[in-house]
């Protein structure tokens, strides 16, 4: 190559990179948060120590998320960065739609993949790739009322362990003349339900590819008892997991399974000494199991700056540890939270955590999880025995998975 | 130049050019997501093909997977009852509350005008209030039936699933009764007093009269209501929204409701298209009943 050509090839990279330095890096940026926000904040936050890129954020709902989505994908609108709640990504990802960061997670030397907990990692993962990363995490545990605990003569320091233990302190706990029930949870026909209802499942070995097991059997009779004995409302049917925990701020209800999301609701509302606990399992050596919840940051395949959306994503994965103090999540990786809100609360999701189990991955998870939610719902209301029920929704999944 | 102003003007090219822009809007808003519909109802489609043409044609395979789900006879028997016991009682209501407000008393068209606050309303709004008045452990019907020694347990509205759909079509009556009344009194403001006149002159007692006057007089706008009613019931969604979301168990579910959660809950909108095409049909054999039942009448 002769001198004057290598000459005028470096001026033209260097006037190159003056102009991108010059021009801004522009990323879309899509999520279910309001302004004020975890991605607003981190957004802004993010720009202004890069002020090279900007970061246009855009509110969807929840719902319209995965509708919008492929809308946006099919139209060439689709964002560079979006959230995906966990059992959605394996859908974009069947269909090449998100970009593979194992590369630059190999690279990075903010994150790295074995910091991320089992389950955030899991969904994430999609045949051998890793196509997200979390930005948080939630689980469920019991929150139940000390108070009424001491009333009816149990020991608010010794709570259930064991489903036998959980059945027998909501038994002592209903006072329907009182119009208090001994527990609230959820199990709606929706998502909610199936997120409720598969830590149960899991405890017994089963998973949302093998339901019609004795142990769903067992879970899904004590569900059915709880209900038929008037231990929990029979519109747990029909009310997502929000609703149920209202009445148990409210005293309606003596404990309450769900997750981190009550708590800023539940310390104002609640005028009594409400604690948690883990999920009680089917024995006391039983395998533990918990629901994974919340979302991940995804970066879409097309995106023209892939390398300026990783940044952001190291940016977030860098500021895990404030997550449960500012923005209600569990960390999704093993980060040291200090001196965390509601600490002993924390220190039991945060144990919780170490068992959240992925749902799914599958790329029709709403079709297996419709047919969970069958089973749950014919079960409670008496149309079907837990054991037929169990074995429609088997058949159901194994058209879904095969 | 002339002749094409002329005709432009009052001659065939401007009606022409009418009928054109009214059939364009039909084709374009009406025709072509019904045969969008259609097509789709017999392919392959998900959330990723919805906007090419290009997808696998499976033939009658939607209908037969989603007519032979264990669900789907069940989800067809509740919206027989939704729409039946709906349009029944609108009517029945709606027609009862026209003939009062056709009696002569103070306030009576002011008291009727607020008749309609309920039809205005969204129904998502509706929806919310009455699924308060429904909440099974803290609602208001429950308190007030149990007041007023009514009853003694607590009823579950919503998620008794013998009780649910019945709490919907409740809920659905109350918001179309409005409608029903307002539609009626225009037609019974239409029928000439003297006929009644003349009629009890001739000594025909009050239900006579309703029989052999009111009736044949209201074919029409009675056609027009029901008819109507049918098509306004099966669009219906929000209070299913609202209330239920068809359950509990699929106990409350209706096809409108079905064929919403088949495409956009679960993405498999090729059967949900099948469930919109085979409510289409039944509207249009609504509509030709109507039509058929009207065309030697002047209609409203």
């Amino acid at each position: 190559m002769d001198m004057k050509y290598y000459a005028l090839l470096t001026t033209g990279l260097v006037s190159l990179a003056t102009a991108s330095a010059a021009q801004q890096v522009e990323l879309d940026l899509w999520t279910i948060d309001d302004p004020g926000e975890y991605h607003y904040v981190m957004a802004d936050e993010f720009m202004e120590a890069h002020p090279d890129i900007k970061i246009n954020v855009r509110t969807v709902q929840f719902e319209d998320m995965v509708n919008d989505l492929a809308r946006g994908v099919a139209s060439g609108d689709a964002p560079d960065i979006t959230y995906i709640d966990n059992p959605e990504v394996a859908l974009f990802a069947s269909r090449g739609l998100l970009l593979d960061l194992s590369e630059y997670i190999e690279a990075s030397d903010v994150v790295n993949a074995e910091d991320i907990f089992p389950g955030p990692l899991s969904s994430v993962t999609y045949e051998g790739g890793i196509y997200g990363l979390p930005r948080g995490a939630n689980t469920i545990a019991l929150y139940y009322n000390a108070d009424m605990y001491r009333d009816a003569g149990l020991d608010p320091d010794n709570p259930p362990s064991t489903w036998a233990e959980l059945y027998d302190a909501a038994k002592a706990l209903t006072k329907p003349e009182e119009n208090v029930y001994g527990l609230a949870f959820s199990a709606v026909a929706t998502e909610e339900g199936t997120f409720q209802f598969l830590p149960w499942l899991q405890m017994t070995g089963g998973d949302y590819n093998n339901v019609n097991t004795e142990g769903a059997v067992e879970a899904l009779n004590m569900w059915k008892a709880f209900i038929d004995e008037g231990i929990a409302s029979p519109d747990t049917l029909i009310r997502g997991q929000w609703d149920s925990t209202g009445t148990f701020n409210a005293g309606q209800a003596a404990m309450s399974i769900s997750g981190p999301w009550e708590l800023p609701r539940m310390s104002s509302e609640a005028d009594f000494d409400f604690r948690a606990t883990m999920l009680p399992a089917p024995s006391a050596d039983a395998e533990r199991a918990s629901a994974l919840g919340e979302g991940d940051n995804v970066i879409l395949a097309s995106s023209d700056n892939p390398d300026e959306a990783f940044m952001f994503l190291e940016f977030l994965m860098a500021n895990m540890d404030r997550v449960w103090n500012e923005f209600g999540y569990l960390p999704a990786s093993d980060v040291e939270v200090t001196d965390p809100k509601y600490p002993e609360i924390y220190a039991v999701f945060e144990e919780s955590m170490k068992y959240a189990r992925n749902r799914g991955p599958h790329p029709e998870w709403p079709r297996i999880s419709q047919a969970i939610q069958g089973a749950i719902q014919s079960t409670l209301t008496g149309q079907a025995s837990a054991e037929d029920a169990l074995a429609d929704a088997q058949s159901r999944i194994d058209r879904v998975l095969n | 130049m002339l002749v094409f102003k002329n005709t432009f003007r009052d001659g065939v090219g401007f009606d022409a050019i009418l009928v054109t822009l009214a059939l364009g809007y039909l084709v374009l808003f009406s025709a072509f997501p019904l045969v969008y519909n259609l097509v789709m109802s017999f392919q392959e489609v998900d959330l990723f093909s919805l906007a090419s043409f290009d997808r696998p044609f499976v033939g009658l395979d939607n209908y037969e997977d989603v007519l032979t789900r264990t669900e789907a006879s069940s989800i067809f028997f509740n919206t027989v009852k939704f729409v039946g016991i709906s349009v029944v009682a609108q009517l029945v209501v709606g027609f009862a509350l026209a003939m009062f407000f056709q009696l002569d008393f103070p306030l009576n068209t002011w008291l009727r005008g607020l008749f309609l606050a309920g039809w205005i309303m969204p129904a998502l709004v509706v929806g919310a209030v009455w699924s308060w008045i429904f909440a099974g452990d803290f609602g208001v019907l429950n308190y007030m039936l149990q007041a007023l020694g009514i009853t003694d347990a607590k009823i579950f509205w919503l998620s008794n699933p013998d009780v649910a759909l019945y709490s919907v079509i409740i809920a659905n009556i109350w918001l179309g009764v409005p409608f029903n009344m307002i539609l009626l009194s225009v037609g019974l403001a239409g029928i000439p007093e003297d006929v009644y006149e003349a009629a009890q002159l001739d000594g025909a007692s009050r239900i006579q009269r309703f029989f052999t006057i009111t009736l044949p007089m209201m074919r029409a706008q009675l056609g027009a209501v029901i008819s109507l009613g049918v098509i306004f019931t099966l669009q219906q969604f929000d209070l299913f929204a609202a209330l239920t979301q068809g359950g509990p168990a699929n106990s409350s579910n209706v096809f409108q409701y079905w064929s919403w959660q088949l495409s956009f809950q679960y993405y498999e909108i090729g059967v949900g298209s099948v469930i919109s095409v085979l409510m289409i049909l039944f509207v249009v054999f609504v509509a030709a009943i109507y039509v058929r039942s009207t065309r030697h009448e002047q209609v409203m």
